[in-house]
Parts: structure tokens; sequence; C-alpha cells
């Protein structure tokens, strides 16, 4: 196998990343770029090219098709996926400090040894990861169904976000008296939750302001139907504007 | 409602296709050029960008041709494009414009 072969190979790899609508329009000119891009007795791709592909394909998957016309829809979207993030982050710092006696003696409020850490570890670790792994799951699937005019995602949303309600209630109430916030208050504290809460809270009241409703397709109604509508939407922002406009115009003209 | 600022990437594209159709590798080198070899965008980054582009009606596909049997798409301005480059452009000139009168109002002063 030749170098450039070799090369245009591990780009079709990298280019798996991106969804596959995307690669059928846009792949073999992407391709014939990347390789007019490539120097000679280039065998691999650089680091910083196959980053870049990565993120761009990962984005190109996760981003929202919401029109920019459903502008309530769009924000809601981008704020579900910002809670993904915070998710992942927070998953990410709990790894990290869970080995950490001083953590355990900050939540806990006694000391424990590190046989007692080690011990519990194992358990914790998995019930950590599954309790952080499942919001993530939440937030991207309401994220790309709600992105995509699913009315019974708006509704699971509502619901979802009630029982963040429920919980918000458990997680002041469960709280041990005399714990001292100020050490470990975005890992361990209310201060997740309910900034949770409020991004939950900020999503439901986008999804449901009357200029989400056009966005979302009812049920019975087809995707012909829908569109249809939604074309119907956006005519009639496109017909204020004009009235707007010619507002602003002096009356001779 | 206030205009949001282009992104460097955004301005550069629309900048490089101010000249007529391109195609994506001329974009990228375009750009370099036109920058100064300060702005070097990659493909992935590149293709994003014309997506959006296109999406949002700035540009559009002007024709596809094959070229050593690889596909080779060319892009060129639309009318809509053009006013937000233009409309840009001048945001920016009358930025610098008073940074410039500034900066020469305060190097006066000091001198």
């Amino acid at each position: 196998m030749t170098d450039q072969e070799h090369l245009e190979r591990a780009y079709r790899r990298l280019l798996a990343w991106y969804p596959r609508e995307f690669r059928r329009e846009n792949g073999p000119e992407i391709l014939a770029v990347l390789m007019a891009g490539a120097p000679p007795g280039q065998r691999r791709p650089a680091l910083a090219q196959s980053a870049d592909l990565i993120r761009c394909g990962l984005w190109m998957r996760l981003r929202p098709s919401v029109p920019r016309s459903a502008r309530t829809v769009r924000a809601a979207v981008k704020l579900m996926y910002a809670g993904a993030v915070v998710s992942t982050v927070n998953l990410v710092i709990l790894l990290a400090v869970i080995a950490d006696i001083k953590i355990y003696h900050a939540i806990l409020g006694y000391h424990v040894t590190a046989a007692q850490v080690s011990h519990v570890n194992q358990r914790f670790i998995t019930t950590f990861i599954v309790l952080c792994a499942v919001p993530i799951a939440l937030w991207l699937w309401m994220a790309r169904a709600c992105g995509r005019g699913r009315n019974w995602a708006r509704i699971v949303s509502t619901v979802l976000f009630g029982l963040a309600t429920l919980n918000l209630t458990s997680v002041f109430s469960w709280l041990p008296p005399g714990i001292h916030l100020t050490l470990v208050p975005m890992i361990y504290g209310p201060a997740l939750p309910v900034l949770y809460w409020l991004v939950g809270l900020a999503v439901v009241w986008l999804l449901w302001r009357p200029a989400s409703r056009a966005f979302f397709r009812p049920p019975g109604c087809t995707q012909a139907q829908h569109q249809a509508q939604m074309g119907e939407f956006d005519h009639e922002a496109q017909m204020a504007e004009l009235a707007r406009f010619r507002a602003r115009l002096p009356r001779h003209v | 409602m206030a205009m949001r600022a282009m992104q460097e990437a955004t301005f550069m594209i629309l900048t490089a296709l101010a000249d007529g159709a391109q195609h994506g590798y001329g974009i990228i080198t375009d750009v370099r050029d036109i920058s100064g070899g300060q702005v070097r965008l990659r493909a992935g980054t590149l293709y994003m960008a014309l997506d959006r582009l296109r999406a949002d009606e700035l540009i559009a596909v002007d024709r596809e041709e094959v070229v050593d049997g690889r596909l080779r798409r060319y892009y060129r301005l639309t009318p809509a494009g053009t006013r937000q480059l233009a409309a840009e452009a001048a945001r920016l000139q009358a930025h610098a414009a008073v940074a410039l009168r500034r900066l020469d109002l305060a190097g006066g002063m000091a001198t």
C-alpha cells in the first residue's frame, strides 16, 4: 500500500465521526481537501488534523437541527447540552477525588482509614458512575429528541424536571447538619443539584413558550404536514418583518 | 436587536469568496494568504463553517468538477452573503478607525 493510500484510509476512518448524511454529501470533497493539503510522504494524519475532524464530526452529530426561527427551542437544546457537559465534568471530578480520604471526612464528618476507603471504593465508584451517567444520557437524549421536534420529548423533559424538583428537596433534607459546604460545595453540596434544577427550569420554560409550539409536531401530524406548518410559521415571521420594514419607510415611498 | 459579531473564520471564508467562486482547498490557501499566515483553517472547521453558511444562505454551491478523480465543489457568495460581509467589514473598519484615532491622540499627547 502506498503512502497516499495509507493516509487516505486513515482519513476515511476519521470521517466516520461525521453523521452518515453529512459524510455522503461532503465526504469525498473533504477527503480531496485533506489529501491536497498533505505533504508528500505523509502516511498518518497529523494529531491536530485528527482532533479537528473528531471535534467537528462529533459536533455535527450532536448539534441541534432546529431552524433559527425557533429561537426558544434552540436555546432550550443548547441548555440541555450544557447540562450534559456539566454532568460529565461532575463525573470526572468524582472519579478524580473518590479515593481522597479528606473528601470522605468533609462529606461524612468523620475520619476513615485508607483501608476503609479502598473497601468502599469499588461499590462507591460503580454507584457514582451510574448515578452520573444516567443524567448525562437523559440530557443528551432529551436534547436530541427535542431538537428534532418530538412532542413526547417535551412532555418527558417536563416530567423529568418534576422528578428533579423532588430530588432537589431530598438533597436538602438528606444533608447532615454541621457539614461545611465551603470545602467541596461544587461536588457534594446542593450547589450542583440547584444548578441542574435551574437549568431544567429554564429548559421547561423555553420548551413551553408559545414561540416553541410551532416547532413541536403534534401527535397524529405527519412529517410533511408539520414541515408545511413550519413553512407557514416562517412565512408569518417573514411577513411580520416585511410589515415592520414597510412601517419604517417614508410615507411618499 | 443588535447584530452579532461574525466569527473570524466565517469573515475570512466570506472574504475569500468575495473575489469569486472557490473550492474548499482554494479557500484554505486563500484565507492563509490574506491573513498573512495567521488564520490556518483545517478541513473539519472549514466544512462545518461552509455547512452553516449554506444553511444560512450566505453562500451557495456554484459548480462541481472532478479533478484527478476527486470531487471539487465551488462555492460562491449569495446576495445575502455579500450584504452581510459588507456590513461586517464596515463595522470592523469603523471600530478600527476609532482605535487608530485614539492611539494617534494618545501618541500626540505623549510626545
